[in-house]
């Protein structure tokens, strides 16, 4: 057997009331890739945040290399050779990714740029690595701040890495570019743990999966000898049927009609390029793209809360059957208009909800104008919030809880719950299941779905492409702003849409050759 | 982390609570408590029934309640009164909250209160009409002689002589130097550092200006005000401006160490005011004339025990001991400062010397025929301003040639 | 332990916070600060003062309850304090930090000292309280009103904004001050007009009476009312208000109008009620104290009865220890620094947990 690299004994780590981790215990090998697998939530983040330095295990013990050891700090972290890949990425934007590599790094040579670039690009040819370490964070790609992130921590040495969620922003290409660096680093020996909750991904690069659910370690396994289905019971603790009912969209009228938008946001970056698209009642149309490439700004546009500088968003009434214009309305106007839009917006608590207002509060969000009276009327919002936390299954004390200590996906169904209850004609949902578990994300999907069967133009936003194409009846492809390709959900492979991802323009393209000659 | 600031931040206080301590400490031994017998000796009279309320603005931190209240503890100390006797009550605001105080002092069984700023006038007034068994004082106030209540006196003193007998210092100082030949009797200038242009400070600059024109016939004078009673900054870049603009010696009408500190840093003869400042201004320190209360709290405490009405216009002087000039420091000084003021001084006393005699000023190129404060009352008799005599509180504010104000602040 | 173990350094004790507590259990942490805090006060008067511990606490009780005057005044500070608290809550609910309230008050208290001043005697007392009252609300109202146009529209700084304010009522009262005074005193002395009556023959009741029903009315407009919903949500996300459709540009320039229209309710009281006159130090303050007032009843008025009432008695208490003592202010308010500490400090111990090292378990 190989040889132990980290090793966790009963580990604890509490908050508050709630158990973060209860008696986890287990190892990574020399040259091994473990997946820490689990739904959001089950403490998995939270356990390798301890063997990195950023939280304190309340008891348990942690063994480097068959040594005891004490993490206090990521500094005592790396003196383990344990870094950590973390989600949110810790750059300075103004830096370059050679500075950023050694920021911090005190190891009592000279600081001389040219001697830490040729050691970054050493690394990076020994992995495989594309890297340009004179670039500056803020001119780079998600993929490149990834690369950053990872040579940063190669850069100081550690034979342990710990990557938390990588390919969440990752297109499906980028991620096989990865996975194929991860296989060479555990081929170099390296230890390396990743945190997921996709499934195949870890059947696809892990060399054993521990399965973590509610803080507890379930098993640990080999993934040679395991298969999807016996995770995912391993992870939601029964078996969960992992189908979408999709059907077929019934008498498609035209709902939605968007023609040129152009936006410009704050900093004068055009962040919405001449975008054209129909939606129609009945049919779920699915928006892909990678991270902020322009959907938030799309979904708000339509909502009414992003200026635009030109192109129109025209709504056909299914009542009147008349046209309305939806441009440069406010929320209000557009309400008053009676066109029935309910948004999911991506920022749940900082923009759907308000994280310091009970459930009942929360309810009231859109509806509390209602009546001439100058005062509340709670009645209502109440016996709301009681319905949806009785059939969305909310966990939760009750409704005078306030929404930030629920769970995420608890969150979430208390905001898709309120706006699906306003009977709405189009429904915008800006990645509504990310952070949920299995058994919620269903949920959400067959909401969508039944929307969708009750004749609502229903606009979904994701960022998993097998389940966009499970879902979804149309899906339009967003890059850079710009509509490069809608696609037809029924036929489409994801390498297909990964491409349309990430297409460069073509105009663009020629013009940086043009320059280039 | 945090615990451990708590711990620090907790110590800091304790190590602030100290510091303070030990200043009040400080200030309290300073005074002698072996007087109950040595008091009753001088008052012989029977003062076991006297309690006294004292209202104070501010605390012990501004110098012109610590005057009040050092005088109250020095009239504790020759009354022989014991220290249930005597509640200070300090940092009263101008406002109801005095009236509040004057009422808690009366519950306490306070039969005698004095307050000490001018704004507390109308509040003690509404508290002596309340309770017309209490007698209420007022230091610097107005009003006394037209509300007219049995139960309620204002209280001055003739500062003005003080300072008339300081300018006799200032104005053989600046013989000295015109003798010496540093000066031309042209440039005889005095600079004044004034804190507002209330009757108060135009009455004082104006008698420390006649005291030194009794002696010194060019001397000019030229008059800056801060606009505040306190403000050390502005009163030493004031006085230092007035320096550099020329006047070659400084006097002051304001609470701070600012314009004597500038004077010894450029080496100019300061006339001070509310005690001496020698100590810290060994070489330009030459006389300071200030008021001492005692005189006026062991008055209205005799008078109560003995059951006798109080005035109702009081006005400290010379002789009450209300009007106390420092010693003189002879190292600034001119030679015969001291002969001429006792001189002056004894003058005063007698009434042969007025210090706002219309004979030695004139206003707008005249002399003063005719002049009426408070729309009734002349104030011109026998040939001088008489201050202070339909009322304690100063009304002087006539405007004398030979004094330039370079700006005016009312605040 | 130590020989076995000795590389592995644990440390000596680690803070996680706490997702909640038993009312009971805050509320005994709650009492034991005030009461450690008052040992260690107790402790500080033996050992620099060398008085009896005990006298400086009867003292400091009887501040506020030696006598029935001093209980009225109690009241009276109270009301006056909550009335100024409860009018920065609407801002502070909303996070539009407005630490004008010093300002506010004086303009309002100006307002009315000014009617007084004109037309006292003029026209009738009913007539003249009438529109000292709303003189003075509009004055509160507009004092507000300038910061919130600015934040609204040009985003500037609230906080100096209104900070900056203050100075300028200061001034502007004390020029007032200056042309109503002929002598140059600056001192306006009691004004004969426009006193609010007397209810049952105390000049503080309705005082009271109308600070507690504003109070109440405060509570009830921010918890149930519309406004009061769209000032919470403002407050907590700009965001949020835009995707519902709140015009947060209205409800900051509303909430501040509402904020300096009690300020200046507050400075008509405190003048008509109170002083009958008017100086630069006629809020003293106050403004400021509300702030902590507020902070420390987490913006709820009906909660901000007791912080006043602790700020109130603290202030007063150290007033008669002062007294009792024959000392400064400066130790009394030391004191009254370190309890209020104690119970602002507290807070964490009920937020937060502390972990002490434990001896491992040897397996």
């Amino acid at each position: 057997m190989a040889e132990k690299a980290v090793e966790l004994v009963n580990i604890t780590k509490k908050f508050g009331s709630i158990i973060a981790n209860n008696n986890v215990s287990l190892e990574v090998m020399k040259g091994e890739i473990l997946a820490v697998l689990g739904e959001n939530g089950c403490g998995k983040t939270t356990l390798m945040n301890m063997i990195a330095g950023i939280y304190f295990p309340d008891s348990g013990r942690i063994f480097v290399d068959g040594k005891e050891v004490v993490i206090r700090s990521p500094k005592d972290a790396f003196k383990y050779k344990i870094g950590m890949i973390h989600q949110h990425f810790k750059l300075v934007d103004v830096f370059t990714a050679g500075e950023n590599i050694v920021l911090g790094v005190n190891d009592g040579t000279k600081y001389n740029m040219k001697n830490i670039n040729s050691r970054i690009m050493q690394i990076a040819s020994r992995y495989g690595f594309n890297i340009d370490p004179q670039k500056k964070i803020h001119e780079m790609s998600v993929s490149e701040k990834q690369t950053v992130e990872i040579i940063k921590v190669l850069y100081r040495g550690a034979d342990i890495l710990i990557l938390d969620e990588p390919t969440a922003v990752l297109t499906p290409q980028e991620t096989q570019k990865l996975f194929e660096i991860l296989r060479r680093m555990r081929d170099d020996g390296k230890s390396i743990i990743i945190i997921t909750h996709k499934l195949h991904e870890v059947l696809s690069i892990s060399d054993r999966v521990a399965v973590l659910r509610k803080g507890e370690h379930i098993a640990t396994v080999r993934t040679s000898e395991t298969n999807e289905a016996e995770l995912t019971e391993m992870m939601v603790g029964k078996k969960v049927d992992l189908n979408i009912k999709r059907s077929e969209p019934k008498d498609p009228k035209l709902r939605l009609h968007i023609s040129n938008l152009n936006s410009t946001n704050d900093e004068g970056i055009l962040v919405l390029k001449n975008v054209s698209f129909d939606a129609y009642s009945g049919e779920i149309l699915g928006i892909a793209g990678i991270a902020g490439s322009g959907q938030r700004e799309l979904l708000e546009a339509i909502a009414g809360l992003e200026h635009l500088d030109s192109g129109e968003i025209t709504y056909h009434d299914p009542k009147t059957d008349k046209d309305v214009n939806l441009r440069d309305k406010t929320p209000l106007q557009i309400r008053d208009l009676g066109v029935r839009l309910s948004f999911v917006p991506e920022d749940r608590l900082g923009m759907g909800l308000v994280g310091n207002m009970n459930i009942t509060d929360n309810m009231m969000l859109r509806s509390y104008r209602r009546g001439k009276s100058a005062f509340l009327d709670r009645k209502k919002p109440k016996e709301l919030a009681e319905k949806i936390i009785k059939d969305l299954e909310v966990v939760t004390p009750g409704t005078a809880t306030p929404v930030r200590r629920l769970s995420g996906g608890n969150v979430q169904k208390v905001l898709v719950g309120r706006e699906i209850a306003a009977a709405p004609s189009v429904l915008m949902a800006a990645y509504p299941v990310r952070g949920l578990d299995i058994n919620s994300s269903y949920m959400i999907y067959n909401l969508l779905t039944k929307q969708k069967e009750a004749g609502v133009a229903v606009i979904f936003v994701g960022e998993d492409l097998d389940v966009l194409i499970e879902l979804c009846d149309r899906i339009l492809v967003i890059n850079g702003g710009k509509v490069t390709g809608i696609v037809d959900g029924r036929t489409a492979k994801k390498e297909e849409i990964g491409l349309l991802m990430t297409k460069t323009d073509k105009i663009e393209n020629e013009e940086a050759t043009d320059d280039a000659e | 982390m945090k615990r451990i600031l708590a711990i620090v931040m907790a110590l800091v206080l304790v190590v602030a609570g100290v510091v303070c301590l030990t200043a009040c400490k400080g200030g309290n031994t300073e005074t002698p408590s072996d007087s109950s017998t040595s008091g009753n000796e001088d008052s012989k009279v029977d003062v076991s029934k006297v309690k006294l309320g004292v209202i104070c603005l501010h605390d012990e931190d501004s110098t012109y309640d610590l005057n009040f209240i050092n005088a109250v503890k020095e009239a504790q100390t020759t009354l022989g009164l014991s220290d249930d006797q005597v509640i200070i009550k300090r940092n009263i605001p101008e406002s109801n909250q005095c009236y509040e105080a004057a009422a808690d002092l009366v519950d306490e069984g306070c039969n005698v209160i004095f307050a000490d700023s001018f704004g507390h006038e109308d509040h003690m007034i509404k508290a002596a009409k309340e309770f017309p068994n209490v007698q209420f004082c007022h230091a610097t106030g107005t009003k006394a002689h037209t509300e007219k209540l049995d139960n309620y006196h204002n209280a001055f003193a003739s500062i003005y002589e003080g300072r008339y007998l300081a300018g006799i210092a200032a104005g053989l100082k600046l013989n000295e130097m015109i003798k010496a030949g540093t000066i031309t009797e042209d440039q005889a200038l005095i600079g004044y550092v004034g804190a507002f242009t209330y009757a108060e400070v135009i009455s004082g600059y104006t008698s420390f200006y006649l005291g030194a024109k009794s002696v010194c016939p060019s001397v000019k004078m030229n008059v800056q005000f801060t606009g505040s009673w306190y403000d050390e900054t502005a009163e030493k870049t004031t006085a230092l401006s007035l320096i550099s603009s020329g006047c070659v010696l400084i006097s002051q009408h304001a609470d701070s160490m600012g314009a004597p500190s500038a004077c010894e840093e450029k080496n100019v003869p300061n006339v001070s005011y509310n005690g001496s400042t020698v100590e810290s201004c060994p070489n330009t320190f030459i006389v300071s004339s200030k008021i001492n209360w005692a005189p006026y709290l062991e008055y209205i405490v005799k008078s109560v025990a003995e059951g006798k009405a109080i005035d109702t216009d009081w006005t400290g002087t010379l002789a009450t001991g209300s009007v106390q000039l420092s010693e003189i420091n002879d190292k600034a000084a001119a030679e015969g400062t001291k002969e001429a003021i006792e001189e002056a001084k004894a003058k005063l006393e007698k009434g042969e010397l007025h210090v706002f005699d219309t004979a030695t000023f004139t206003s707008e190129g005249k002399k003063v025929e005719s002049y009426m404060v408070e729309d009734t009352n002349e104030v011109i008799k026998d040939g001088y301003f008489s201050e202070s005599d339909f009322r304690s509180a100063p009304y002087f504010d006539l405007e004398v040639d030979g004094i330039t104000r370079l700006n005016v602040n009312f605040g | 332990m130590q020989n076995k173990e000795e590389k592995v350094h644990e440390p000596l004790f680690h803070v996680s916070k706490r997702s909640s507590m038993p009312l009971w259990e805050s509320t005994a942490i709650r009492v034991a600060s005030i009461l450690l805090a008052l040992l260690l006060c107790g402790l500080l008067v033996a050992l620099f003062l060398g008085k009896n511990p005990a006298d400086f606490y009867v003292s400091l009780f009887k501040g506020s309850f030696g006598s029935q005057r001093k209980i009225w005044k109690l009241l009276k500070d109270i009301a006056v304090l909550l009335c100024i608290s409860v009018a920065v809550t609407p801002a502070f609910r909303m996070k539009f930090w407005n630490i004008g309230a010093e300002g506010q008050t004086l303009v309002g208290a100006l307002a009315s000292a000014a009617c007084m001043y004109y037309l006292g005697g003029k026209i009738p007392e009913a007539a003249l309280i009438a529109l000292m009252f709303v003189s003075s609300v509009l004055a509160g109202a507009v004092w507000g009103l300038f910061p919130a146009v600015c934040k609204a529209l040009w985003n500037t700084n609230e906080t100096l904004f209104t900070l900056m304010m203050n100075y300028v009522a200061t001034f502007f009262v004390a020029f007032c001050l200056i042309k109503w005074t002929p002598d140059g005193s600056s001192s306006l002395g009691i004004l004969e007009h426009g006193h609010l009556p007397r209810l049952f023959g105390n000049e503080y009741i309705l005082l009271i009476i109308v600070v507690v029903l504003l109070t109440v009315g405060m509570y009830i407009y921010l918890d149930y009312s519309k406004h009061g919903y769209e000032i919470s949500v403002v407050g907590e996300s700009n965001r949020t208000a835009c995707y519902i459709g709140i015009d947060v540009k209205k409800v900051i320039i509303r909430t501040m109008l509402v904020s300096g229209a009690v300020c200046g309710l507050a400075g008509f009281l405190i003048v008509g009620a109170l002083d009958h006159s008017i100086t630069t130090e006629t809020v003293g303050g106050l403004g400021f104290t509300a702030i902590m007032v507020s902070w420390l009843a987490k913006f709820n008025p009906l909660l901000m009865f007791v912080t006043s009432f602790l700020i109130v008695f603290l202030n007063q208490g150290a007033s008669q220890v002062s007294q009792s003592f024959n000392i400064s202010n400066a130790f009394p308010n030391v004191v009254v620094g370190i309890i209020l500490f104690f119970i602002i400090g507290c807070e964490f111990f009920i937020n937060y947990k502390i972990n002490f090292r434990s001896r491992k378990e040897v397996k």
